[in-house]
This record gives C-alpha cells, sequence and structure tokens, in this order.
C-alpha cells in the first residue's frame, strides 16, 4: 500500500475552535488518505489505521503535550493534568491503575443497575414541565453527577458541586483552553478543596466506600499511595467520571433527535439500550479525537512518524469509515465493530463498565417517557473537537408515562 | 487453574497485562501472549485481570 506523500495529504488547523471533526470535509479526505497533517502532526481518518495506531508499541499516550499546545507550561492546572493517570506510562501508570480499577469492576455494577433506574425515572419525573425540558441541567448533569456520587460513595446531594466545578475544569479539554484557564483553575481549587474534606473525613471514620478504600491505601505508608497522588486522583475520577457521561448523553439524545424511528424503537424494545449506546458512540463520540506520541522514529503504512510526532485518532471518522460500515446509518439492531469511544490500550477508559451500564438503563426510559422528542430552542455546544457535547438543549416531546 | 481468551473479541488492549504480567504479556507486534496454565499462586491476579479486560474476554477455570 502506498501512502500519499506527506504534503500532498489534506491539512486541517484543528486547533481553530471552528475546525468541525464530523464534518463532511473530514470525511471527504479519509476518502483521499488514512491520515491527514495537523497543526500538532497528523490525524488517523480511517478504521483499520486507527485500531492499530490505537495500541501501537510505538505510541504512548499523548495528551501529556496538550497543556503545552496550548501555551500553557506551568500553574495548579498543568499540575494537575500530569498528574492525571491518563498522562503517565509504565510502572507508575500500572501501580495507579491497580489501585483505581476496584472502584470500576464489573462485579459491582449489576448491583446499581435498580439505583441508576430509579434515579433517571426521578429526574424525569422532576422536569419543571410535563413536555419539555432542558435536557442538560434537567438530566444529564445530575445524572451522570449523582452516579459518579453513588460510585465513590459521596453524598448525592452533593451532586450541584461536583457538576458545577466539573463542567468548567472540561473546558481545559477544548480547544478554547488558554482564555478559560482562570475559570478552570478556580474550578479546580474548589474541587482540591472538596478532595481534602473528603480524606479527611474518611481518614477519621472510615466506611465500606472507595474512597476510605483509597485512604486506606495511602496510610499504609508503604509508598503506594501519595497524599497528593491520592487527591490528584480524587479529582479526576470526579471529573471524569461526570464530564464524559454528561456530555455522551446529550449527544445521544441529538442522534436519536435526528432518528426517530430509532428513538421508537427503543422505547418498544429497552433490552437494545446497550446496543444504543455502543452505537450512538460509534456515530457520536464526546471524544472526538484519542490522542498519542511517538515514542521514537518508525515507519507506518509508508510513512515516516518522527519520534514526538502527536497523532491524533478521529474516532468518529474512523467508526463510520465506509470501508467497514458500509452506508452511512445509524442503526441500534446493527451487529457492528467495536469503536473508538473508550479510548484503547493501556489507557483504555477506566469508567467504561459504568457508563455502559448507566447509559443503558437511562437510554431506554428517556424513549418510553420522552416520545417524539424535537429541539425546542437554540441549543448551544461545545466546539467539534477534543471533547464535545452539548452545553445547552431544550428539547419538547410527548409525555408517555 | 485454567485460562481461556476469547480471541476474536480480543482487541489486545492489554489490560490482562497491567494487572497480572506474569501470565499476560504484549509482544513486541502489540498482541497479546499468555500461559493458559498458570500456577494457582496467581489466581488473585489472573481474576483481576479477568475482571478488568474491557471485552471481558478471559475465562478463568479450576
Amino acid at each position: 500500500m502506498t501512502a500519499v506523500a506527506q504534503d500532498q495529504a489534506p491539512y486541517f488547523d484543528i486547533s481553530d475552535p471552528t475546525f468541525a471533526i464530523t464534518s463532511e470535509e473530514v470525511h471527504a479526505a479519509r476518502e483521499q488518505s488514512w491520515y491527514a497533517r495537523t497543526n500538532y502532526g497528523i490525524a488517523g481518518l480511517r478504521y483499520d489505521e486507527v485500531s492499530r495506531l490505537l495500541k501501537h508499541p510505538k505510541l504512548r499516550q499523548g495528551s501529556v503535550q496538550w497543556p503545552a499546545h496550548n501555551g500553557i507550561t506551568e500553574g495548579p492546572w498543568a499540575h494537575w493534568f500530569a498528574s492525571w493517570l491518563l498522562n503517565k506510562e509504565g510502572a507508575d501508570h500500572h501501580r495507579l491503575r491497580r489501585l483505581m480499577n476496584p472502584a470500576f469492576s464489573p462485579k459491582l455494577i449489576g448491583a446499581l443497575v435498580p439505583r441508576f433506574q430509579a434515579l433517571a425515572g426521578e429526574l424525569i419525573d422532576g422536569f419543571s414541565h410535563p413536555d419539555r425540558c432542558e435536557f442538560v441541567t434537567e438530566f444529564a448533569e445530575p445524572y451522570a453527577a449523582r452516579v459518579i456520587a453513588i460510585m465513590l460513595g459521596l453524598p448525592e446531594e452533593e451532586w450541584p458541586i461536583i457538576a458545577r466545578e466539573s463542567t468548567t475544569l472540561g473546558l481545559g479539554m477544548g480547544v478554547t483552553v488558554k482564555d478559560d484557564l482562570p475559570k478552570i483553575e478556580a474550578a479546580l481549587a474548589n474541587l482540591y478543596t472538596y478532595a481534602d474534606d473528603l480524606i479527611a473525613d474518611r481518614q477519621k471514620n472510615p466506611r465500606e466506600d472507595f474512597v476510605s478504600k483509597l485512604v486506606t491505601a495511602n496510610r499504609e505508608g508503604d509508598g503506594r499511595l501519595s497524599d497528593e497522588e491520592l487527591r490528584d486522583g480524587l479529582v479526576l475520577l470526579i471529573f471524569g467520571g461526570f464530564d464524559t457521561t454528561r456530555n455522551q448523553l446529550g449527544l445521544a439524545m441529538q442522534t436519536f433527535i435526528a432518528n426517530p424511528d430509532q428513538w421508537t424503537l427503543l422505547a418498544e424494545q429497552p433490552e437494545l439500550g446497550k446496543a444504543a449506546v455502543e452505537e450512538v458512540m460509534r456515530v457520536n463520540p464526546t471524544v472526538r479525537w484519542v490522542t498519542r506520541e511517538a515514542l521514537e522514529d518508525f515507519e507506518f503504512e509508508g510513512l515516516e512518524i518522527p519520534a514526538g510526532t502527536t497523532v491524533h485518532l478521529f474516532s468518529e471518522s474512523a467508526a463510520t469509515d465506509p470501508r467497514v460500515f458500509g452506508e452511512k446509518a445509524f442503526d441500534i439492531t446493527a451487529d457492528r465493530k467495536p469503536h473508538f469511544g473508550f479510548g484503547g490500550g493501556a489507557h483504555h477508559c477506566l469508567g467504561h463498565f459504568v457508563a455502559r451500564s448507566d447509559m443503558s438503563e437511562a437510554l431506554p426510559l428517556l424513549a418510553r417517557r420522552m416520545r417524539n422528542p424535537r429541539i425546542d430552542g437554540e441549543a448551544s455546544w461545545l466546539p467539534d473537537s477534543g471533547n464535545t457535547g452539548p452545553m445547552r438543549l431544550p428539547i419538547a416531546f410527548d409525555a408517555a408515562g | 487453574m485454567h485460562v481461556t481468551v476469547d480471541m476474536n473479541l480480543c482487541q489486545d488492549h492489554g489490560q490482562c497485562a497491567i494487572a497480572s504480567p506474569a501470565v499476560f504479556q504484549m509482544n513486541d507486534d502489540g498482541k497479546l501472549e499468555y500461559n493458559g496454565n498458570p500456577d494457582d499462586s496467581l489466581r488473585d491476579e489472573v481474576e483481576e485481570a479477568a475482571d478488568v479486560c474491557p471485552v471481558q474476554a478471559i475465562l478463568v477455570e479450576d
């Protein structure tokens, strides 16, 4: 296979807030070349290449360069970002990952399903109007925040703190991060205070919850988890659990509003909830790109990739590649190959079992209660790159019991 | 103890190799290699590997 010469490959300025990663322009580029050049490096566009690059031994996770790419090299946010499990490699990463894994074990999820269902029902019952809602603030935010509270053993009534501060931290994943930095750092300071109080409380009054277990690991004094790692890690879990789920639920509504027959089908067949989550994340993932960085010079599909190159993997472009998925279609009954919405490899999303479970319970319930949903007013959106989703999504619907 | 990985499901994410490096390794091509009959003393970490597999492809039997 011959690659397009590097200077002929399509080029995108992906730091431009108006760049749309799911645009026809990107899909057209995918037909010209398996990759595009970008202002950061290269971007993978097709399924086969993206799938292999996602787990390629010559690539490491690449988000570690994100603050520097945006001209931010110091300060609390850059420091916190560098502490992320996502941005560590090797033994350091593996030690932290194994400490975090038990909080998100698939064994814990089954028992929580009734709580997810009850929560979704409670939120729909509480809509301010019987036939319309602002989906982000009335459903996606409280649902995502209370699920993470349940998982971590935090008081559910404190969800507004989780939602408010994490939403602001989420701006750090977007291309306007530098302008938003003062707000982001204020939110980070608030979540640090929240985490410190939580840690202090569990040190005094240990319970049978995940935070107590982490605190205990911390107190063993065997160097397994430092105070700073504990605090940074908790803020990451709170943020990571909230922001992505909130965004993905909003994106799911967007996709289903555009595919009303599939919404009706989901209402009639709630057992399709799991498949619905996978299909939504294939065509409309909140994580619009997964980032990698070349550890050394290597050749891939005829392209020389020098050490240090940033490789963005465009999740929607790859998972809608007609070479693998045929004609463009959104079909929750189709048997599909895996999507890239949870990343992959050593840094595969830690919380994916929970995210899959809570969304697969919420969506069929929403479909049953909110018939014929349509956009009702002005929606507003994060940039269509990085991590995206609606900031505001007003919906009208026909209420059903 | 007997370990089987469903290679039709396996996506080579390598989470098992983080949980139980004595039994599961990723080779230079990034593909999974594993010992199907590990020592019983490794049971806890092998079960951890099965638990964390993103596609739940690992079966552990006595």
